[in-house]
């Protein structure tokens, strides 16, 4: 086929509109996925529960293998405040821990760089993490202040140094809490990654990540970009609704949801929380180029989401967020 | 003080934790403080000095290639050894150059506008912890102990002292309603009040020795003491009260920290400890 020079340019226009619409140069990923994910959605109705009973169901429903591997677990550990549920439940890491032990993981390590704070031991303390995580002192890394690494690109920024423990993980579990976020709508298994980020060299906080040319979703976007080797847990148990990720209120959810494609599981708790993935900017970016979030593509194993959903409380600035 | 010469690297650094491989300017700093006048805090300087970069900045470890607000803690350094050459005066240019994002001209304008709340004071200057990010508190604290430390010696005394003025203004401008400071934010940004940490406190508290109308943050910061604060928490608290002229009762003590920043700091808020070397104030 042949086209004249004047059918070639409206042609090649419409290409490269297509080409740009499909490879936003922002994200520096195409929208190439084009799969099915599986997400499990265990109930949980407290953390009294066999917790590792319910993980190893939901691990086996997305047919994880973790045998010779290192594994980092990587929960969210922020702040602390005992009138409220800022961060991922010890009895969610105890269990996550055992299970990836007897699973036959060569390694598990756990790691967490707080953002606010850079007295990682003292947060530890007050969330019983010392106290109850046997052997902790031994299995845990601040890793904010571990040796680091240069990864080249990084938004708009020439490379971003990021702990070594995670960079030679063979798998990065983020153990988050399923929390409203009151600049990036909703904090969840993507967003928990911003604890990989060394504050010995970004600082307290991580100011860097908001100020990358795309701002906090394209921070999210980059770090899961770097950290594919990945599984999620999500500690729904009780999340945090309203003025997340520190000063909401306790929602319990009764939820544990797990797998390895963190926009389907993120889009999963989404639902599950009233709140519709499609307009959460970060996953909106995500879609297709990291993970699937359309739900027709995600294959939901263990409960079933009808039922289970809880609107948690949005502020007024993320009313538009709400699931019809 | 033999924990800390047993945990040396060979390159003449410390790492944050004896495990761990890479020198970090950080740990090498407060160790070469601590073990000031020992052989091994002139390796630690030596190393350091090679860490300084061509726009007068440091970077905070041989790895990485930034420039950092680490760079206030080697000024300090300096002028502590009394070495006011080029590295010194590169430095201290570097500081006078630096200031958070939030002070840019539009963000500036956009507030007196009311476009925005930036829940603070933009006119005021502080530090970012590196450049292309907003002020916050320990940057900033750093920054004026190096400045103050920097004054004798200054050439641009005049510049020097206005940041002094500006920096001591915006830590207290972020002060939190508590009297203390958390990282640098008194609210959300939603206007909801945030808390002070104890290991923030007394960074500014550090900050601003030689001030006479800090006397809440100081009661503050014994009381975070008495409640019992963290190992680190504790040591820097030490150090800001007795750089105060407040007297702390001598730590209990404790078996080494196996974290090697925690370790240097306690040695230097001891009651013989070398946090003298970082008076600015009144009791300088």
């Amino acid at each position: 086929m042949k086209f004249t020079r004047r059918e070639f340019i409206p042609l090649a226009g419409a290409g490269l509109l297509a080409g740009y619409a499909a490879y936003d140069s922002k994200t520096r990923l195409p929208r190439h996925i084009t799969g099915r994910a599986a997400v499990a959605v265990v109930k949980a109705a407290s953390y009294t529960d066999d917790l590792a009973s319910r993980i190893r169901e939901g691990i086996r429903e997305c047919g994880l293998d973790v045998r010779g591997q290192k594994v980092l677990l990587k929960p969210n550990l922020v702040e602390f405040d005992p009138n409220t549920c800022i961060n991922t439940n010890v009895a969610v890491i105890a269990a996550a821990y055992d299970v990836f032990k007897s699973m036959g993981a060569e390694e598990v390590t756990i790691g967490e760089g707080p953002g606010h704070r850079r007295d990682t031991h003292a947060l530890a303390e007050m969330a019983r993490y010392r106290s109850e995580l046997t052997k902790f002192d031994d299995n845990f890394v601040d890793l904010n202040r571990d040796d680091v690494s240069s990864v080249m690109g990084f938004a708009d920024r020439k490379e971003i140094y990021l702990p070594n423990t995670a960079l030679r993980a063979d798998l990065v579990v983020s153990l988050a809490k399923m929390k409203t976020h009151h600049w990036a709508g909703a904090t969840l298994s993507m967003k928990n990654f911003f604890g990989l980020v060394p504050g010995s060299v970004y600082g307290w906080p991580k100011n860097e990540l908001h100020n990358v040319d795309g701002g906090i979703p394209q921070s999210i976007m980059e770090l899961n970009r770097i950290f594919r080797r990945s599984f999620a847990i999500v500690d729904g148990i009780v999340g945090m609704e309203g003025n997340g990720p520190i000063h909401g209120t306790p929602k319990a959810a009764g939820v544990l949801v797990m797998g390895s494609d963190l926009p389907s599981v993120d889009a999963t708790c989404c639902r599950l929380m009233g709140i519709d993935p499609t307009k959460v900017e970060y996953l909106g970016m995500a879609a297709d180029r990291l993970g699937v979030i359309d739900e027709a593509r995600i294959d939901q194993r263990g409960e079933n989401l009808k039922g289970l959903r809880t609107d948690f409380q949005l502020i007024k600035d993320f009313q538009q967020l709400r699931l019809a | 003080m033999d924990a800390l010469r047993k945990t040396q690297n060979p390159d003449g650094g410390w790492s944050y934790f004896p495990n761990k491989k890479i020198s970090w300017l950080e740990p090498t700093l407060y160790a070469a403080l601590a073990l000031h006048g020992d052989p091994a805090a002139d390796r630690a300087w030596e190393l350091l000095r090679t860490w300084q970069q061509d726009d007068g900045s440091w970077r905070p470890s041989a790895e990485v290639e930034i420039a950092h607000s680490s760079t206030a803690l080697c000024v300090t350094m300096a002028a502590i050894r009394g070495e006011f050459d080029a590295p010194f005066r590169n430095g201290v240019d570097f500081l006078l150059g630096s200031v958070g994002v939030e002070h840019s001209f539009w963000k500036r304008t956009f507030a007196r506008w009311h476009w925005y709340d930036p829940e603070r004071n933009l006119d005021l200057e502080g530090w970012p912890w590196k450049p292309g990010t907003s002020s916050w508190v320990e940057p900033t604290a750093h920054a004026l102990v190096a400045l103050k430390k920097a004054a004798a010696k200054a050439t641009q005394l005049a510049s020097l002292t206005q940041r002094v003025k500006l920096g001591e203004a915006l830590l207290l401008d972020v002060r939190c309603i508590d009297g203390g400071w958390n990282y640098g934010n008194r609210t959300d940004g939603r206007n909801n009040l945030l808390p002070s940490y104890p290991e923030t406190t007394a960074l500014a508290l550090v900050g601003l020795q030689g001030r006479t109308d800090i006397g809440a943050s100081l009661d503050l910061a014994l009381k975070y003491i008495r409640d019992g604060a963290s190992p680190m928490a504790a040591a820097w608290l030490n150090i800001a009260l007795r750089l105060h002229g407040k007297s702390v009762d001598a730590p209990t003590d404790t078996d080494p920290s196996q974290d090697i920043l925690i370790t240097a700091l306690e040695a230097l808020g001891a009651p013989e400890g070398n946090h003298r070397l970082l008076a600015t104030g009144a009791h300088a």
